[in-house]
């Protein structure tokens, strides 16, 4: 493991805080964070997480963000990390650095010019994903520095588990991001994650008041946000910041620790769309277990369907520049 | 006894069939002979299933789909 130097942090006394997540370590020099990836040493900090694991290049879809230029492809890196520990996580053997016994963690030191001409010649914006993308903000300011002449776009997949501070910073870095908001019920969030949940609402809030294009996502996790109770207090939610921001429901897959639990039905992700809908969210999504309908993009003006998806695929675009066809409605997204 | 994360695999199991098995218990394999041997491709509702069931088949480093 490569560290190299670390932004958002703050003296503590005779240890360094880490002004990243909400967590707010205070560090002595060579102690490793919660996250296990970001480190006090002298005068300052370090971070693993100038590397990846992955260089994969899939469409937008994947990620998933459904109003943020369809069909466009995401060159995906992964740097190592995660500040949440969730039970169901399916990408454990990745995110969990630092936390699990196991193989090796594989990753190379990222080429910010490299990734940023190979996204070019592709037309792709740079994802990044799979772990925690806020423990890697230095990656994150130095891809959208090198992309910004390129017209490449930086965007994330995130648990959204940032201090306002570094809210601030890395907003001007990102087209658009994908919070991932897996309850409100603290006591239950903090049991799932080992972390609060109050900073990822306020995250979806103020990077949408930043501008930057959000999507939220919501596993149904059992007995933690698949009732319909936790679930109408989290349409509601979105819908406070603002009912034009795509929901994604996704289905609850059995894995890691949470391994006795089934799977999500079709059925409860059904009811998971009306409930969302009756919040006055206008955009709500499943991406496989519901086909088409599921997917597709409906005008909120008169029903017509004007984004049509395959899975992780778009099939076809039938906006006007981001306006409905038929009726004229604005759809909101970066088309 | 580690992963190889790769950009794409191939489904075996389709959404419609979620419904048909809401305890999760699917787990469907293909295998086929290739010019590089013989290929060994796993699809389940439960990941570590289809782990447990390519480790016992000697499947190491396991390919591996991401989510996100």
């Amino acid at each position: 493991m490569r560290w190299t130097p670390a932004i958002l942090h703050s003296p503590a006394g005779e240890r360094v805080r880490c002004d990243l997540c909400p967590h707010r370590c205070a560090l002595a020099p060579g102690q490793v964070g919660a996250c296990k990836v970001r480190r006090g040493a002298a005068g300052g900090m370090e971070t693993a997480t100038f590397a990846t694991s992955v260089a994969h290049t899939d469409a937008v879809e994947r990620k998933p963000f459904f109003h943020y230029r369809p069909g466009a492809l995401a060159l995906t890196l992964a740097a190592p990390g995660c500040s949440f520990r969730c039970d169901y996580c399916v990408n454990h053997p990745l995110s969990q650095y630092g936390r699990e016994e196991g193989p090796a963690w594989e990753a190379a030191p990222v080429d910010v010019p490299e990734v940023v001409a190979a996204a070019a010649a592709r037309g792709a914006c740079v994802a990044l994903s799979y772990s925690e993308p806020s423990l890697a903000v230095e990656l994150t300011l130095a891809l959208a520095e090198h992309g910004r002449a390129a017209g490449v776009e930086v965007v994330w997949k995130s648990n959204g588990f940032l201090t306002p501070e570094a809210i601030d910073v890395v907003t001007p870095a990102l087209a658009a991001v994908n919070i991932d908001l897996k309850g409100l019920d603290e006591a239950r969030h903090r049991r799932l994650t080992g972390a609060a949940a109050a900073p990822v609402l306020a995250a979806i809030r103020a990077f949408h008041q930043a501008g930057v294009w959000v999507e939220v996502s919501t596993p149904l996790v059992p007995g933690v946000s698949s009732s319909p109770e936790d679930l109408s207090a989290i349409a509601a939610a979105i819908a406070d910041v603002d009912r034009d921001i795509p929901w994604h429901l996704l289905r609850f897959t059995p894995a890691y620790r949470m391994r006795e639990e089934n799977p999500t039905s079709p059925a409860e992700l059904a009811a998971a769309v009306a409930i969302g809908r009756a919040a006055g969210l206008r955009h709500v999504y499943v991406e496989r277990a519901l086909g088409e309908e599921g997917r597709n993009t409906r005008c909120h003006g008169c029903g017509d369907t004007v984004v049509e998806r395959g899975i992780w695929s778009l099939g076809a675009n039938h906006l006007a520049a981001g306006d409905c066809p038929v009726c004229g409605t604005s759809i909101a997204g970066r088309w | 006894m580690g992963h190889r994360f790769v950009e794409n695999l191939p489904d075996l199991i389709q959404p419609e069939e979620y419904q048909d098995h809401p305890d999760g218990r699917l787990v469907r394999l293909r295998i086929r002979v290739t010019d590089e041997g013989v290929e060994v491709l796993g699809d389940a509702m439960r990941p570590e299933v289809i782990e447990r069931v390519l480790r016992s088949l000697g499947q190491d480093p396991i390919d591996q789909m991401l989510c996100g």
